[in-house]
């Protein structure tokens, strides 16, 4: 069996053009009611496939995309009433290198500084390269900290 | 750590950290503030204006009001949500019907081409490509977790790309163990791929290995690289600005320098790349590299200058972080016959001895410092030594294993460095 190119298929069909123009009202039809049918069967026709007119003869062909499996949701920590006299924890990835986030997580504290003095601001960097775990600071984060930052991606 | 976090990123991928990375890799509403972009290689003035005069992107508040509030604000009924998402989209195994002009159409549509037109994925062709191996059609040859979403990539999704890509079913086994090695590199600086084939398969298939080989030559070389792509963009789920954020991308990734070594012109004592890492000459083997650039010799070789030099010359623009140099037979010759290289290991050896940058010019490049600038700091080696180093310092960036030689081409004394990085390859008779 060849898989051609779409010379073949056109090729078919052009040699099945005449009854395929007879057929085309009917066929029309069939394919509505198959399309109506997987639709109801959750598998409606893609967003850009609809409202376009069809001229010329239906083919029939398999989606190349996969389903992404969504992840179960996690809610969010409870907010703070206040920063004040609290400990925040300024967490620096490295992105973009040693300078990237850490200049702007000392603004940051120079922030704090003028406008909220009573909370505790800890700049740190996260061990290894960005993409990786760093437990220890997550524990003690979670043991020290009331609240934290994490970035800057990009 | 149950405690008010909040996520940064600049304003070039937030979006993307709010939406799809929420859909399919966290799952937590995590509160994001936008920064304007870039916050690398920025003066500190523009810090100080990131925090005390510009607007957070997401919410366009100032930044610091943003900040206060994504710690303080209280939960909204969104964000306390917790179990079972709701059902991601279904992708039903067949498109609805239609002519061929709109379905060309809708592959470009959905993103799943490379803009150029592609053979419809028919059932009769898919069939027919499945015929290429003895591996079922709904065998999962991977789970692609990469950027999130899980998505089971099967024997059959493989071939559905193979056609749209003009591939037959004799070239099957090799798409399919390339496609073990699939998304393609994706990161917001321009990453590329480079795909070498070695062993008895270059034959078999007349795959390109002599003149012109990186060039638009040879039907092998050609839909071989564009599954790769293709099936990068459909089961790598990789779309611009939704999932994939290089800002110059790469011309690279329309054929994944997809190439075959010239085995047969390989000077004596030269070993073919599979064979240095650890298979038989007889084993067919694809290798997908990554890396980002590779720079042409240009002209030939002169009499008056070696090669190796001249290749150590352009090595020093290199990152370090790998290394595939490509050389004519010709040039092999030379560096056997002239210049005393019996093996490949021995001038891997000599380049790693002999490229040279400064200190200054390493770390000044962005994924070096990114990728290891933190473990510098703890203290790491070689890492917390060569950081420490006046910045005009020469140092050796590269380790001998780390600098592959491929020969490959024919006629002229040409060679092009790159800084693709190669893994040991996977065979490809396990997927016939």
């Amino acid at each position: 069996m060849s898989t051609g190119g779409p010379r073949r298929v056109t090729d078919r069909h052009i040699s099945e053009g005449k009854e395929n123009v007879k057929k085309k009202r009917l066929l029309t039809g069939i394919t509505l009611t198959i399309a109506a049918a997987l639709a109801f069967a959750g598998l409606a026709p893609l967003p850009a496939q609809q409202g376009k007119g069809a001229s010329g003869p239906l083919i029939t062909v398999l989606n190349p995309a996969i389903e992404s499996k969504m992840v179960d949701r996690i809610p969010l920590s409870p907010r703070l009433d206040t920063l004040e006299g609290k400990t925040i924890y300024l967490v620096d990835i490295s992105w973009g290198g040693p300078e990237a986030a850490y200049s702007v997580f000392e603004e940051i504290q120079s922030w704090f500084a003028q406008n909220i003095p009573s909370a505790k601001i800890i700049i740190k960097r996260k061990a290894g390269m960005y993409t990786q775990d760093d437990p220890a600071l997550w524990k003690e984060i979670a043991k020290n900290g009331n609240a934290a930052l994490v970035g800057i991606s990009g | 750590m149950n405690i008010p976090t909040i996520g940064a990123a600049g304003a070039n991928v937030v979006n993307y950290a709010r939406g799809y990375d929420f859909e399919y890799t966290n799952g937590m509403p995590i509160r994001y503030v936008g920064f304007p972009f870039p916050v690398a290689g920025q003066p500190r003035s523009v810090a100080h204006s990131y925090v005390f005069e510009r607007n957070d992107v997401v919410t366009g508040k100032p930044m610091m009001q943003a900040i206060v509030d994504a710690w303080t604000k209280p939960l909204t009924e969104k964000e306390k949500i917790s179990g079972k998402p709701p059902e991601a989209r279904p992708e039903p195994r067949l498109l609805k019907a239609d002519t061929e002009d709109n379905l060309q159409q809708l592959f470009k549509d959905m993103d799943w081409t490379d803009y150029n037109p592609i053979i419809l994925p028919t059932e009769e062709r898919v069939s027919a490509m499945l015929k290429g191996t003895s591996r079922k059609a709904d065998e999962v040859v991977k789970v692609i977790n990469w950027p999130g979403g899980a998505r089971a990539m099967t024997v059959e999704k493989v071939a559905v790309c193979a056609v749209m890509a003009g591939a037959k079913p004799a070239h099957f086994p090799l798409i399919l163990a390339v496609s073990t090695a699939v998304p393609f590199g994706n990161s917001t600086s321009s990453m590329a791929n480079m795909i070498l084939v070695n062993g008895p398969v270059r034959n078999e298939l007349k795959m390109n290995y002599g003149l012109n080989v990186m060039g638009p030559h040879n039907e092998v070389n050609s839909v071989v690289g564009r599954a790769y792509t293709l099936l990068s963009k459909t089961a790598g789920n990789l779309h611009s600005g939704k999932t994939t954020f290089s800002g110059l991308g790469s011309n690279i990734q329309y054929n994944n320098l997809c190439i075959a070594e010239n085995e047969e012109a390989l000077p004596a004592g030269w070993q073919p790349t599979h064979v240095l890492k650890g298979f038989k000459p007889a084993d067919s083997i694809v290798t997908v590299g990554t890396g980002w650039s590779y720079i042409s010799s240009v002209g030939e070789v002169q009499l008056h200058y070696r090669p190796q030099h001249l290749i150590r010359d352009y090595m020093r623009s290199l990152t370090g972080m790998g290394a595939t140099v490509i050389v004519t037979p010709e040039v092999a010759g030379i560096l056997k016959d002239a210049q005393g290289f019996a093996t490949k290991r021995d001038l891997s050896k000599w380049l790693a001895e002999n490229v040279e940058k400064t200190v200054g010019s390493y770390w000044g490049n962005g994924v070096i410092s990114t990728m290891y600038s933190s473990m510098a700091m703890q203290g790491l080696e070689p890492f917390a030594s060569q950081r420490k180093q006046d910045p005009e310092t020469m140092m050796k960036p590269f380790q001998a294993g780390q600098v592959n030689i491929v020969v490959a081409g024919q006629g002229q004394t040409t060679w092009f460095v790159t800084d693709f990085g190669v893994g040991r390859g996977t065979k490809v008779d396990d997927w016939k």
